[in-house]
């Protein structure tokens, strides 16, 4: 009888997507580059695109294997309108999860949502 | 008769092996042995770009079409969007997990600005992104789908 190949099905506990862990990369970064700094039209695309990438390194160095990783930010000027955001998952709640941060100052807001889904 | 193969997909820097969907099953009746196997052709395992923006365009209007901005109730219409949405999603049937994010934002003259980066497997994952506004509001909707 030939031996077989175990795959793992689920991450072990010390490996699964921390929230918390997630959620304290998110808050660094975002503070480190917006603190301060004004809403301006043409900067915002590059800065947004600059911003989900750096925190997507920063999520992958932090040593998630096997996780899928969908980052989104979303910036806004400050002009007193009324924002809302929400969002659902139909996903293995046992593997999967999902971290978020929202940063404000005078003039511009930014929400940052990280989702983390584990690849089988 | 069971044969195994496995698809090498390059994602990042991992290597993750994949598996072809067939699963074998022996019943034993006294007989016979029955085998079963479940194929899913290209185009049933593929993230269909159109037909998930369709199914966000109907969610959208189904949930806020004809209605002004309201501050009271923009929680349940935002709810109401995502979740109508993923049950769409879900009665397609497909091998994906979805992830739904909606924005809804007064219009008031302010900017606003979208970005998103995705660490996935280029080939069987995808997205889709609707923008809908009308006289008071826009709402931007995100649907992202991770391949089993």
């Amino acid at each position: 009888m030939e031996g077989s190949n175990t795959y793992l099905i689920r991450p072990n506990h010390q490996y699964k997507f921390k929230p918390a862990i997630v959620k304290e990369c998110i808050r660094e970064i975002v503070r480190e580059r917006l603190s301060g700094m004004l809403y301006d039209p043409e900067e915002v695309p590059e800065l947004s695109r600059s911003l989900a990438d750096g925190i997507k390194d920063k999520v992958k160095n932090a040593g998630f294997d096997r996780y899928k990783l969908v980052v989104q930010v979303v910036i806004g000027e400050q002009r007193g309108q009324g924002v809302k955001m929400s969002s659902r998952c139909l996903w293995d709640a046992d593997t999967d999860n999902y971290a978020e941060d929202v940063f404000m100052n005078d003039s511009l807001f930014c929400v940052v949502a990280v989702f983390g889904s584990y690849y089988y | 008769r069971v044969s195994a193969t496995t698809k090498n997909k390059r994602v990042g820097s991992l290597i993750l092996k994949k598996n072809d969907r067939k699963s074998y099953s022996r019943v034993t009746f006294p007989s016979e042995a029955v085998a079963m196997d479940e194929y899913q052709t290209e185009e049933e395992t593929a993230f269909v770009v159109e037909e998930v923006s369709k199914i966000i365009k109907e969610s959208v209007e189904a949930a806020i079409g004809g209605n002004a901005y309201q501050h009271s109730r923009v929680n349940q219409w935002s709810t109401s969007v995502v979740e109508q949405c993923l049950s769409q999603l879900s009665k397609l049937g497909k091998p994906f997990k979805y992830i739904v994010t909606c924005i809804i934002m007064q219009k008031n003259g302010a900017g606003l600005q979208t970005a998103s980066t995705c660490f996935w497997d280029n080939s069987s994952d995808g997205s889709c992104a609707v923008r809908w506004e009308n006289k008071s509001m826009y709402c931007i909707v995100n649907v992202f789908g991770l391949a089993l």
